[in-house]
């Protein structure tokens, strides 16, 4: 027997070895996770952005061919309904995420300033019902706001108001759309103004009293401005998921308070167009890289390689 | 000398408890209506009752529902965590090219809206002449969740002290079975963490399901939709919605209690067995 066959039988052949070797158990972990999103949702964009641009269609025995005119009846077109609604759905998501930020500091305050002792059990309990199914809290308001629901059968029960006659703006208005908006992102609004406040330097708010200031001008001057970041962060985890935003506005939303996300539901399901649902589809992806865009720096996790984070 | 006077304390509280009042109340209303005889959940009620929890456990819609919901969201518990293992412990390598792809594929759930996703599946599916499924509500559920696990895994992953698994390589150990072996024991509380994180996002989501689930065979959320637009189905809704949050702000509570303790004993680890003089 030769030297050659024994060193052939041990040395396994290169692609094999390659894949038992280290070099590629790290390029699988690396790559299914990256793989994955890639194909189930860069993959979907890219399609949809082929249907937009009447590149793809559903329609059997139609092919497609390139056009704008989806995206210039969208943009352009005198007194397009979609478009009128895109500005009604972006200012109440604005509204929405202000009044969730307004709603949730002095909450996050209490936490950090006047709870201190139990204050990582308080937040525990404030966060808990964001952690209950959402439409399960969406169909509670429904059961609150109703026209003969709680809130309405309660004022007629202490006679503050005529029996029967329900407050018409409670339900399917954008009062209540916005208010169970507002209900669903408190909480979660609260948590990174609260990491900020309460990893605030105590000693600075000491120097700030030392040098004269009063309670409310320390707030103003100092607490305030060191807290920017956990509100620009907690603003902004409330902006971009909203502007999406369609099961609210379906289960207690009227005609006049349905949101984008309705339309582009309404293109996919009820009237198939799945061109023109492209369109709106990408309008909303590209608000959310606009947005990240202007915020992104506020909210980015870390996840850089640990010496890129030290540097 | 604190930053909150007496004033501003007595505002804050208030504050915080007419806001507890405001979190709680439409749940407490839910859990009160779950048992009222009557068929309308309006004031008064005029007689409580238990039938409309056994009425929805009769409902085999509810339950196959319910089933499928839990069996959708346990898959994605195991799955969204495993791929968040495989993305953490490439991210917390020293090197990895191309980090700045993988970064962006790991976070780009947290930001596209559910409802392009929705669609974008829809469309996926339809261009490879794949029927809607169950699976596919898994698919993207998968999807959304592994951000979340990411995040949650790799800051765990980071404190952990890179010596303890090096010795066991040093005693012979391959990189799987130190890593199998020392680095994921570690990790458990982590890994619960990110399993019920993404086991709670699969069991609520309702966009990507609306859209993949089947006819005739829809998950729990998609059911309870239709429930809210039916009012001969809302009070089955309102009585297994009770439950429902009941268990999930258990499960919260009891997660947070576990993991604060199970993070103590093991912090507690190094100093009873040192491992390295």
């Amino acid at each position: 027997m030769s030297t050659t066959t024994v060193t052939g039988a041990l040395v396994k052949p290169a692609r094999l070895r390659w894949l038992s070797s280290r070099a590629f158990a790290r390029f699988l972990t690396a790559a299914t996770p990256t793989l994955y999103v890639l194909l189930l949702l860069v993959g979907p964009i890219v399609l949809i952005g082929l249907y937009s641009f009447g590149l793809m269609s559903n329609i059997p025995g139609v092919h497609g061919s390139f056009s704008t005119s989806n995206w210039s009846d969208f943009l352009t077109g005198a007194g397009n309904p979609f478009r009128s609604r895109f500005f009604t759905s972006m200012l109440i998501t604005l509204v929405v995420s202000c009044a969730a930020v307004l709603g949730a500091y002095p909450l996050a305050y209490f936490l950090a300033f006047v709870a201190r002792r139990h204050r990582y059990t308080i937040l525990l309990a404030v966060m808990a019902p964001f952690f209950t199914s959402y439409l399960l809290r969406v169909i509670a308001w429904q059961v609150m706001l109703n026209n003969d629901g709680v809130i309405n059968s309660l004022l007629w029960q202490l006679h503050l108001r005529a029996n029967g006659h329900a407050i018409t703006w409670l339900i399917y208005s954008k009062f209540s759309v916005g208010l169970v908006l507002f209900y669903a992102w408190v909480p979660f609004v609260a948590l990174p103004i609260f990491v900020v406040l309460d990893n605030l330097d105590p000693r600075l708010i000491d120097a700030a009293h030392d040098l004269g200031a009063g309670r409310f001008s320390t707030f103003l001057r100092v607490t305030l401005p060191l807290s920017l970041p956990g509100v620009v962060a907690g603003f902004v985890f409330v902006l971009i998921p909203t502007t999406g935003e369609f099961i609210a506005p379906l289960l207690v939303g009227g005609p006049s308070s349905q949101m984008f996300g309705n339309s582009i539901q309404a293109f996919f399901s009820d009237t198939p167009d799945w061109n023109y649902g492209s369109v709106l589809a990408i309008a909303l992806v590209v608000v959310v890289i606009v947005l990240l865009a202007l915020f992104g720096r506020f909210v980015s996790p870390d996840l850089a390689a640990p010496e890129e984070a030290a540097a | 000398m604190t930053g909150v006077g007496r004033l501003g304390r007595a505002l804050l509280s208030s504050y915080f408890g007419l806001l507890v009042v405001f979190l709680y109340a439409p749940l407490v209303v839910l859990l009160v209506f779950a048992f009222n005889a009557g068929t309308i959940p309006t004031l008064p009620i005029k007689s409580f009752s238990t039938h409309w929890f056994s009425r929805a456990f009769q409902d085999t819609e509810l339950t196959s529902a319910l089933l499928r919901s839990l069996l959708i969201a346990l898959v994605n518990g195991l799955a969204a965590t495993l791929l968040g293992v495989a993305a953490a412990v490439s991210l917390a390598r020293e090197r990895l090219p191309l980090r700045g792809v993988v970064v962006t594929m790991i976070l780009l759930p947290l930001v596209v809206p559910y409802i392009v996703l929705a669609v974008g599946l829809v469309v996926l599916l339809h261009e490879f002449g794949i029927a809607t499924s169950l699976a596919a509500v898994l698919a993207g559920h998968v999807v959304i969740s592994l951000p979340y696990s990411v995040l949650v895994i790799l800051p765990r992953l980071r404190t952990l002290d890179p010596s303890v698994a090096e010795a066991a390589r040093d005693l012979g150990a391959s990189d799987f079975k130190a890593f199998l072996y020392v680095t994921l024991p570690l990790l458990a509380p982590a890994l619960l963490s990110s399993f019920l994180i993404a086991f709670t996002i699969s069991f609520d989501e309702f966009a990507i399901a609306s859209f993949l689930a089947p006819p005739g065979s829809p998950t729990y959320p998609v059911f309870l939709y239709a429930g809210a637009r039916t009012p001969a189905l809302l009070p089955e809704v309102i009585a297994v919605g009770s439950i429902v949050i009941v268990v999930s702000i258990a499960v919260v509570i009891a997660a947070d209690v576990f993991r604060r303790w199970a993070e103590r004993r093991i912090e507690a680890l190094p100093e009873a067995t040192p491992l390295v003089g």
